[in-house]
């Protein structure tokens, strides 16, 4: 049996890459654009699956035009094949319309397992995954840390973190996994691959709506980007070892952080 | 259809309902008072005894009882949720927290009904009519608002982000549904284990100790452990004690582990790279113990210690007794 796995990736800045926010409405983001840390650990299990079962893999991106780095990172680390879905001013919609054209295209591509992130390095909305298993009409575990496959009876069992607990399902096929960190430790590819990525044939794939879904802005309007709050000058305790430490203890009484009054544990 | 209610998704553990539940119950009671709302605690499968144990908090209960929905499964409880929406109508808003569970079922809920949906708010408000998020993206860099305009608006907030209310006066009411079917298809789970030794999760710890690679050995993580217990906080840890298999990974802070935003938060041996910091700069008060002075964890912090972590922490740890 051969099973068809499709990852979603997702093109996100590096975390050291510069963000501004210029105004309310705009933020200035320093174009260094990786593959998301958690759909980087999808990859990765996906190409454990290909070693261990009969599995076709094709790698998936919706978004911007910077999609094409986070397809190129799938390349490099292994996917034969990656398709870009050609669609404007997705990176301005919500979880739902980027879900909506992934599973769009997904319908065409009847996978039998989906795997994703568990969230995207960006706006961690951690949405997109379940969303599109919804709209497929086919069921998803989250968070997973770890997933085995029984082609031969269109089954899987999932392990999923949740809060210290593990927590191991048993399920049929299609499915959907998003991965948690721990599913698989995503390896870093060699030079040479990631120059012959640079010139790998990304497929760009027109999308058929599968549902007649209205615009973001009937869901939400976003009002404004704000920066975050700014954290008063650190208070550093000079005092020689150990009266340092005991005047750290009066400081964070004083800032009421100790435990014991008011909010019990 | 009427939006009338606002609607919180309780969420019960081995230790019992989650703090952010019980916050989220605090938070819908405001929201709903501003708007002649009713706020509505609902409880998706689990027992009796849950279920009056909201009416503590909730004014109105609402208990759907049906043992296929226990355990938790994302994919029956967004039926089981769908399924008391065509019976009762769409609310104004459904919230959750944003823990596991939370983040698994609430964006599937979103699609099914094509609703907004917004992930872990850390605040919410009436601009108007309409509902008002805030939340962070970019590991907390930026803060993007919204308004949210179907109902319901699906929200998962963060821990942390609202107060634990004060208990009512005179305990709520306690409505039981019984939904048509007990049967569901899809994920049967068949085991649970525990991989902590017990302490509250990390993400809904109103106190953190954390420790890094300038404890020098995975042994000195002990200190840690008891810094936490004389604190009574729980224990993270940064990538690279994790990665370096010190630590397990459920106590990774950071960008690839969890977002905490505890009332303390003690850095120790945490040099504070940016993958860190990312990862617990929504702390109301961080205390950075380092050797370096001029470590980056600084810069994150309010009480900074130029100092061993394994030798401030000892200490620490007697001028705690002594209080």
């Amino acid at each position: 049996v051969t099973l068809k796995v499709v990852v979603l990736v997702k093109q996100v800045p590096d975390h050291e890459a510069a963000i501004q926010v210029v105004s309310e409405q705009e933020l200035d983001i320093e174009k260094r654009y990786v593959c998301s840390y958690f759909d980087e650990v999808a990859i990765e299990a996906a190409l454990a699956l290909q070693k261990a079962h009969e599995v076709e893999l094709v790698a998936l991106a919706a978004g911007s035009k910077h999609a094409v780095d986070a397809l190129r990172r799938a390349v490099a680390m292994g996917i034969d094949r990656v398709e870009q879905i050609e669609q404007d001013n997705l990176a301005q919609s919500d979880s739902l319309a980027v879900a909506h054209a992934l599973a769009s295209r997904l319908k065409v591509l009847e996978p039998d397992l989906v795997l994703c992130g568990k969230q995207g390095g960006d706006d961690e909305q951690a949405a997109v995954g379940p969303m599109v298993a919804q709209l497929m009409e086919i069921p998803h575990v989250s968070a997973a840390v770890s997933l085995s496959l029984d082609p031969a009876n269109s089954s899987a069992t999932v392990e999923r973190m949740s809060e210290g607990e593990v927590w191991t399902l048993q399920t049929g096929l299609p499915l959907l996994v998003s991965a948690e960190k721990g599913l698989a430790e995503p390896h870093v590819p060699v030079v040479t691959r990631v120059m012959k990525a640079m010139k790998a044939k990304i497929e760009v794939v027109p999308v058929e709506p599968l549902l007649d879904l209205p615009d973001t802005e009937i869901r939400m309007q976003r009002l404004r980007y704000l920066p975050p709050p700014t954290r008063p000058p650190v208070k550093m305790l000079i005092s020689p070892f150990p009266g340092n430490v005991a005047e750290l203890v009066d400081a964070l009484g004083e800032a009421g952080v100790l435990p014991g009054k008011g909010d019990p544990s | 259809m009427s939006p009338g209610e606002i609607w919180v998704v309780a969420e019960f553990r081995r230790d019992g309902l989650t703090r952010v539940s019980e916050q989220l119950v605090g938070a819908a009671r405001d929201l709903a008072a501003h708007k002649e709302l009713t706020p509505l605690a609902v409880l998706i499968g689990g027992e009796k005894s849950q279920a009056e144990e909201l009416t503590r908090l909730a004014p109105h209960v609402l208990w759907v009882d049906n043992p296929a929905l226990t355990p938790y499964e994302a994919n029956r409880h967004v039926v089981a949720l769908s399924k008391l929406i065509d019976s009762r109508g769409a609310p104004a808003a459904i919230l959750a927290g944003a823990s596991a569970a939370g983040l698994e079922f609430m964006p599937g809920l979103a699609a099914r009904l094509r609703a907004a949906y917004l992930s872990s708010c850390t605040r919410l408000w009436w601009e108007g009519e309409q509902l008002a998020v805030r939340r962070a993206v970019f590991g907390g860099r930026v803060y993007e608002e919204f308004v949210v305009r179907t109902s319901p608006a699906v929200l998962t907030v963060r821990p942390g982000a609202f107060p634990r209310p004060e208990p009512l006066t005179s305990p709520g009411e306690l409505e039981s549904a019984k939904p048509g079917s007990t049967e569901f298809e899809g994920p049967k789970v068949t085991q649970t284990r525990s991989t902590t030794s017990g302490g509250r999760d990390l993400s809904e710890a109103s106190r953190v100790v954390a420790g890094g690679r300038g404890l020098g050995s995975p042994e000195n993580f002990q200190l840690i452990e008891q810094l936490a217990e004389a604190l009574d906080a729980s224990v993270g840890a940064s990538r690279s004690v994790v990665d370096a298999g010190w630590r397990p990974h459920d106590e990774q802070v950071g960008k690839s582990g969890k977002t905490i935003s505890p009332e303390l938060y003690v850095a120790c041996g945490i040099s504070g790279a940016i993958h860190h910091v990312l990862g617990m700069n929504t702390a109301k008060v961080v205390v950075a113990i380092n050797t370096d002075a001029e470590a980056p964890i600084f810069q994150s912090a309010d009480f900074g210690v130029v100092g061993d972590a394994n030798q401030v922490v000892p200490e620490l740890i007697r001028e705690l007794g002594r209080k």
